[in-house]
């Protein structure tokens, strides 16, 4: 503890110094470099700074610093020449442009010319760097370097009311250097990175910082280059909100209208000080303001193919310039990223790619195979093939090493990438230009021409070739060394000749004629014999030195006629070795050997397969991604979801098709019709009846013994949502549920086998006023979007009893008294806020009101244009909501769950209430004590508009069977399936598209084996809009390949074909 | 505490997320057990000075037994069903219904059946008019009478401290006013296997009546067999068998010192209730079977083939996978209990019909097996739907119903009473206008060991209360 106190106090005292008094130069090409110091400092836990105080390490003097910083000089100055040739190189000055034997020259941290033909400046230090290729140093648009001490802090500074806004927060600010993490990065050739805070949901600004040593101010290049923010619940500040993907959302619209609203509230405010109220000091808004006016991108961090779309549509909805850092899963939605436009400009989405890859799933027992999924199987497989599947549809990416588990897995990733299509032009312009252009400083970084910032990799060969060495990284003109490949190859057969030294009598070992035989296995190590007068030994040891140019080795005489170990040092000179050594009994020798015969092809070579394949074996130990490398390809449909039973292709929607001869259940006035057609055309019901004339070119499909009912409707459902509730805040109806849709669900296809085709996607029941609720049909292989009933009416969730009060945080409301309180409390407020608005725009004076997303949906509910559907149990919440409406001039449009509805059937009726409820779930807790198997029939037969509803994904994948127990109940089987189609379609106002097989309504339906009601019966073809989602025979074909595939990809990664 | 949150708020399933709750928590047990051993060992020492010998569990049972075989006061001694149409279940029948005829009731068993059946005097006489009459439904997996209200704690019964507890019973803990029985009861469910839950070993399963003043009354058979959870290959697999096995070693060890003491070999031997209970498992007449909750194949395959070294019979529940082994429990002759047939594959890649056509799986590939729900006792009223999916999912329609009668009788060793219908069985069953497995069938009247049920449940109850104010309302109305 007191050593590394002690260190850090040096350390504090000696920085100063560090840039400004190195020691004069020793420059060597060889010579040890900061990492390789830094790196031995870190592990004996001293700083590294005291190294560099001591005068241990010396890098190429930066002497054109000094010019360019405020730090004044200690000690000497320091001016050691700062220029430099490459010779003899293979420079990419661009991705796509190569010189061959170009020479690089640069001065004081610039590039001064780059080219075949560029002259060596008379005072410049040249480097010879034939064999050697020299790359533009990459760039990573996306990193945390040097934000690994954030802090938590919410009570200082003139911060917003909430935790997760941290837009104020500016990386070139709280950057710190202790384990900022830049040597991996720089390993790898980064020599640039855009780095960002990672705390909350607007995070803060993204600087692009230089991967070098030293202070921060000598770092960072540029500030405030992006603000960078999340899609995802963040859980640094606990249940502050918000709290789920929903209010996430929520948040990041809500806080970009108050970012536009915080200017123009100051400027009103300092327009006339002296009679408008001041407006919050609030930094973070004000530091989100050249976000909203598109000036400054907001880089989104995402998780999911979805959460990218989420980014789009925000992007529609404000003027902002989304940045997206993608996750891998791109390639499923290639083509919405080829087809997007973002901005006034429709300009194309800017996307960084990170490399990083899944893990191979287990699949090593059968036991393990079976719990893998195809999904995460086809992910570990196509995964690596994404930045060829995005270059193939023309979509522009960048690469970042985010999300790697450490910076190693850096090069087999992206090498991988390449393997697996993406083109080695695409792949280093994604490292070196494209992030550029995206951070804007193109001008100085991303290539090798004249005037860049001499940012480069020196590379024993090309990047993208497993064997190829990063030796040196120069970051603006420093160099940072990682690896010396030796030049020099003793390997070859020397002859050995020596003679005692001192009192050795000559004779009494045979030191005369020898032969010395060495082979390299890799550059730089050696195996070799000794032999004389027919006999041979082993060298035990021999290493070469190449700085130092030392040779040394040892060997067991006894063969050759020593009594012992014999030990060899010599220096090597041209092709000659000048050695001393000892002998047994201290008997010294000099001696020299002359190379006779360089090189020993075979056996080099031999060891060289050997060594590489270990050297191979070690690196795909450490990348996981790497391991299925060399396993036969395996071809997978390109299917939507990516996931099983996922669709290539959307059904196609016959113009004219018709179904012959089933029982119909219309559920409209036509009641059921025996021996009936259904008439679909372009999708929509055009006519129902018996022998309906066939259109010509029409889809026909005999349903003879079968029934036909609309699609069902589930009222009340949760699930293809990555969020349900928002815990964050009792009253949260400017939550979406839209905002979440995920596709990749296999519920909707166990659904859709069940007949249901539409469903009402609701929010939970942790809130009095939860979310907004989404109309959606099943239509699997669509895109979210695609999904949503655009003119279904906007609907809410209200919650009532226990939920919404048990939340377990320090939320209001803790009873029933409450949950009535804080509703009439948000409506009185939605008044009181439409009153300041309109007095506002009637005078334009004072404050401009804030636009706030919340109590607008509080409006919308009081002025019916958001249907509340609210979770219930007890009658007597049910009724107080009923009276609490009736107060504020609004109907509740139903009551969900609803356990005692039946007690209060009149007052439903008389209020105009519907019921969704369910069959029989009973007593899983106190206020679901009091069920009844009969309260939809006892509803319905006062007069109340009663469906029922899952609340359950299984259960919505069977709904026919839900109201087939409603006939045990007493209910006709025509009423019994209203409860699940015309009459839940009118409690969610879609009435007027589905839930029965009227003329102009979608062409929705459900062809069964029988009677839909039977136990005995299942659902054979489910179509939605005239196209046919499900059918037991397509079923069987996709089981069939589900299986095919997973076998395939199992035994791919089993490595077993 | 989040996902705390997140279980408390999806209310659709509340019971079911409590019970995972619960079952979580009850993990900490192996920490307590060894004090809980302890305390075990000491109190039973005391006991078996006080009461010179080993007790009593054995007599108990007899007792309980004597009162069940008296008539209960005030039911008819005669009854006679006729005019019916009978599925009786009865293996050795055959496939076809008795075409009108009747069922002779004495004290509570079936005296006599068939077209032509001698009516004696003084018998109570139910001309049923075509309606059909078939044995009441078994629900082999239930908590009937031990869990009332999901979320509330104390309102369970179910899953006693400790990972090892052979010795309890849920039968004697059966509230006989349970809300829960008379909807079973109106379902045609008229005999539940209720079911301790937790640890390695639960507890004994008991049989109930649906019917009875008291749970004496209502006890079909004691002790059924032993619940024993085994372990989840999701955690320290090998271990956590290993654990259950030297459970099992214990007991034997007992066994073979009390059989030493009884010899005279050894000077005394103390009393563990536990181990006590587990006894008839080494006696080697399978009078008390494993019933094992396995639900994958490792699980299902590992407890059989210990079963089978070790000599125990054995019972699979759950068996969420056996359709992928059917050769080796047809070879090992190994009956499953499926507990929930109207559900999901818990795999995605599994076809959406995975567990709907589970059983027509079983019986195609010859496997004895049985249907059960999800054992919520609020839920027992769906039992027969449970079945029901199955037959349109490949199952024969007249297996779905044994599968509910006959098939859990003969598992659990109850078809000597109950799930036929046949001179000798207890009176239990229902009558109806169709097969009880289907949706639009109503049960009219159901008969416990001959006592004709009160068929009015709470939902019913509920119904016409608040219909009389809707009544009251419409009539204002008009």
């Amino acid at each position: 503890m007191k050593i590394s106190l002690l260190f850090s106090s040096l350390f504090q005292r000696l920085i100063p110094c560090l840039f400004s008094c190195q020691l004069p130069s020793q420059f060597s090409y060889q010579f040890p470099s900061h990492s390789q110091f830094s790196s031995r400092n870190r592990s004996l836990g001293i700083p590294s700074a005291l190294f560099f105080a001591l005068g241990l390490m010396v890098t190429l003097s930066s002497s054109y610093e000094a010019v360019a910083q405020t730090e004044p000089v200690n000690g000497m100055k320091v001016n050691t020449p700062s220029v430099v040739a490459f010779t003899n190189a293979t420079i990419y000055l661009s991705p796509d442009e190569v010189v061959e034997n170009g020479t690089l020259v640069i001065r004081n941290g610039k590039v001064e010319a780059a080219g075949a033909n560029v002259a060596v400046p008379a005072d410049a230090r040249v480097m010879d760097m034939s064999g050697k290729t020299i790359y533009p140093g990459l760039i990573d648009p996306f990193t945390n370097v040097g934000m690994a001490k954030q802090e938590e802090e919410t009570e200082s500074g003139a911060r917003s009311w909430n935790p997760h806004l941290r837009a104020q927060m500016s990386a070139s600010e709280i950057y710190h250097t202790e384990d900022e993490g830049i040597e991996g990065l720089r390993k790898q050739g980064f020599t640039t990175v855009l780095t960002a805070p990672d705390m909350g949901i607007f995070r803060g600004q993204a600087a692009v910082t230089a991967l070098k040593d030293g202070p921060v101010s000598s770092k960072v290049i540029r500030s405030d280059v992006a603000q960078s923010a999340t899609l995802t619940t963040s859980w640094d500040f606990g249940f502050a909100y918000p709290t789920s993907a929903i209010g996430v959302i929520a948040f990041l619209r809500q806080t970009l209208y108050d970012a536009d609203w915080y200017e123009r509230a100051w400027e009103a405010y300092l327009e006339d000080p002296a009679s408008v109220e001041r407006p919050e000091t609030n930094e973070a808004l004000e530091a989100l303001g050249s976000v909203v006016r598109g000036e400054t991108p907001l880089i989104f961090e995402t998780r999911s193919d979805e959460e990218i779309q989420r980014v789009f549509r925000l992007a529609e909805e404000f003027e902002i310039r989304p940045w997206v850092l993608g996750n891998g899963h791109e390639y499923k939605i290639a083509d919405v990223l080829a087809g997007v436009g973002v901005g006034d400009g429709r300009s194309a989405v800017e996307l960084i790619l990170p490399v990083a890859l899944p893990e191979d799933p287990d699949v090593d027992t059968p036991e393990d195979a079976l719990n893998a999924s195809l999904a995460d199987l086809r992910h570990a497989y196509l995964a690596p093939g994404n930045a060829g599947v995005l270059e193939d549809a023309g979509v522009a990416f960048s690469f970042s090493s985010f999300g790697l588990e450490k910076p190693e897995q850096f090069w087999p990733s992206a090498r991988r990438a390449v393997e697996k299509g993406v083109s080695r032009e695409g792949a280093l312009a994604a490292m070196t230009v494209r992030p550029a252009e995206l951070l804007g400083i193109s001008e100085t970084h991303g290539t090798l021409d004249e005037g860049k910032t001499a940012n480069f990799i020196i590379a024993t060969g090309d990047l993208f070739e497993k064997e190829t060495k990063l030796l040196d990284v120069w970051v603006e003109g420093e160099r940072y060394h990682l690896e010396s490949i030796p030049e020099l190859d003793l390997s070859g057969s020397w002859s050995v000749t020596g003679s005692p030294t001192g009192e050795m009598a000559a004779g009494e070992m045979a030191v005369g004629e020898m032969t010395m035989s060495l082979s390299s296995a890799s550059p730089g190590k050696y195996k070799g014999t000794v032999s004389a007068g027919g006999k041979e030994a082993d060298l035990k040891t021999v290493a070469f030195d190449e700085v130092s140019r030392r040779f040394h080795a040892t060997f067991q005489g006894d063969s050759l006629g020593f009594d012992g170990m014999v030990r060899w040092t010599a220096s090597l000179t041209g092709e000659t070795l000048r050695g001393w050594g000892e002998y047994p009994a201290q008997d010294r020798v000099e001696w020299s050997a002359e190379r006779v015969e360089a090189g020993d092809a075979d056996d080099a070579e031999d060891a060289n397969d050997s060594e590489e394949a270990e050297d191979a074996d070690t690196a795909e130990d450490a990348d996981p991604s790497t391991r299925n490398k060399t396993k036969e390809p395996v071809t997978l449909a390109n299917i939507r979801p990516a996931m099983e039973y996922g669709r290539e292709e959307q059904p196609e929607q016959p113009k004219h098709l018709l179904i012959r001869n089933a029982t119909i259940w219309t559920m409209g006035p036509q009641g059921v019709l025996e021996n009936a057609d259904l008439y679909i055309k372009d999708g929509k019901v055009e006519a129902v009846g018996q022998d309906l004339r066939e259109p010509r070119g029409a889809v026909v499909i005999d349903a003879e013994g079968k029934h036909v009912t609309p699609g069902l409707i589930d009222a009340h459902l949760h699930s293809g949502v990555d969020a349900v509730n928002e815990f964050g805040n009792a009253i949260v109806p400017e939550v979406r549920m839209a905002d979440v849709l995920n596709i990749n669900n296999i519920w909707m296809y166990r659904q859709l086998a069940g007949g249901l085709t539409t469903a009402h996607v609701m929010h939970g029941s942790a809130n009095p006023i939860g979310g907004q609720n989404v109309h959606i049909k099943m239509k699997w292989g669509a895109l979210s979007d695609e999904l949503v009933i655009e003119d279904a009416p906007g609907t809410v969730k209200f919650a009532l009893g226990e939920n919404p009060k048990r939340v377990g945080t320090d939320r209001y409301p803790d009873t029933r008294m409450g949950v009535e309180q804080i509703m009439a409390d948000r409506f009185q407020m939605a008044r009181d806020y439409r009153a300041r608005w309109n007095e506002w725009e009637r005078t334009g004076e004072g404050l401009p009101p804030r636009k706030d997303l919340r109590l607008e949906a509080l409006e919308d509910i009081l002025n019916g244009d958001l249907l509340v559907q609210s979770h219930s149990y007890r009658q007597d919440e049910i009724l107080m909501l009923m009276r609490l409406a009736e107060a504020n001039g609004f109907r509740v449009k139903a009551f969900h769950h609803g356990v005692e509805a039946f007690k209060v059937a009149p007052e439903l009726a008389e209020h105009g209430a519907g019921a969704v409820v369910w069959t029989d779930w009973s007593s899983f807790k106190i206020e679901a004590f009091d069920a009844t198997v009969y309260n939809a029939r006892l509803l319905h037969e006062a007069g109340v508009l009663t469906s029922l509803h899952s609340d359950n994904s299984q259960i919505a994948s069977r709904m026919n069977w839900e109201a087939a127990k409603m006939v045990r109940a007493g209910m006709t089987p025509v009423e019994a399936l209203s409860l699940i189609t015309s009459t839940t379609a009118k409690l969610l106002g879609v009435d007027h598209r589905v839930g029965s097989l009227e003329k102009g309504k979608d062409g929705d339906f459900v062809i069964w084996s029988g009677d839909p009601l039977s136990t005995a019966t299942k659902a054979e073809q489910t179509w939605i809009e005239g196209r046919r989602y499900f059918d037991l025979e397509e079923d069987a074909l996709r089981r069939d390949a589900v299986d095919k595939e997973r076998d395939l990809l199992i035994q791919h990664f089993l490595g077993d074909k | 505490m989040m996902s705390h949150s997140t279980n408390m708020l999806s209310h659709n399933n509340g019971s079911l997320n409590n019970r995972t709750a619960m079952n979580i928590e009850k993990q900490g047990y192996a920490s307590t057990r060894f004090l809980m051993i302890m305390i075990l060992m000491a109190s039973t020492t005391l006991m078996t000075l006080l009461s010179g010998g080993f007790l009593q569990v054995s007599a108990m049972d007899t007792e309980i037994k004597a009162h069940l075989s008296e008539q209960d006061a005030g039911q008819p001694e005669r009854i006679a069903l006729t005019g019916a149409t009978i599925y009786t279940m009865d293996p050795e029948r055959g496939g076809e219904p008795i075409q009108n005829g009747t069922i002779l009731i004495e004290n509570g068993i079936i005296t006599a059946m068939g077209e032509d059946v001698e009516i004696p005097e003084d018998t109570l006489v139910e001309d049923l008019n075509g309606q059909q009459i078939y044995p009441g439904l078994i629900d082999a997996f239930s908590r009937m009478g031990i869990f009332e209200i999901g979320a509330v704690p104390m309102s369970h019964d179910i899953d006693e401290q400790g990972d090892v507890n052979p010795n309890v019973k849920p039968e004697r803990v059966v509230n006989p006013d349970s809300r829960h029985i008379p909807v079973a009861r109106s379902a045609g469910v008229l005999t539940s296997v209720v079911t301790p839950d937790g640890g390695i070993i639960a507890g004994q399963p008991g049989a109930v009546r649906m019917d009875g003043w008291t749970w004496e009354q209502m006890t079909l058979q004691s002790g059924l067999g032993l619940l024993v959870n085994w372990p989840s290959p999701r955690r320290n697999y090998s271990e956590d068998v290993r654990e259950l096995q030297n459970v099992f070693e214990d007991a034997r060890a007992y066994h073979t010192a009390k059989k030493a003491f009884e010899a005279g070999q050894a000077d005394r031997i103390d009393l563990d209730s536990r181990w006590e209970a587990m006894l008839p498992l080494f006696e080697g007449d399978g009078e008390l079977p494993l019933i094992v909750d396995a639900q994958e194949v490792r699980q299902i395959q590992d407890a059989v083939t210990w079963a089978s070294n070790e000599g125990f019979p054995i019972v699979i529940m759950g068996g969420r996978d056996a359709h992928m082994i059917t050769g080796f429990l047809k070879e090992m002759e190994v009956p499953v209990i499926i507990t929930q047939v109207l559900t999901s594959p818990s795999r995605n890649w599994e076809a959406y019909d995975a567990r709907y056509s589970l059983p027509a799986k079983l019986y195609n590939g010859g496997v004895m097996f049985a249907i059960a729900g999800d054992a919520s006792p609020e839920n027992s009223n769906r039992l027969p739907y449970e079945a029901g999916a199955s037959i349109a999912f490949g199952l024969p329609a007249d297996e779905a119903l044994k599968s509910l009668t006959i098939y859990p009788a003969q598992i659990l060793g109850l078809d000597d009473r109950v799930g036929m219908l046949k001179e000798g069985m207890e009176a239990t069953l229902m009558i109806t206008d169709g097969s009880p497995v289907e949706y639009a069938t109503r049960v009219h009247q159901t008969y416990i060991r001959g006592a004709k049920s009160d068929m009015m449940d709470n939902h019913r109850k509920l119904y016409e209360r608040y219909r009389k104010k809707v009544d009251e309302w419409q009539s204002r109305k008009d």
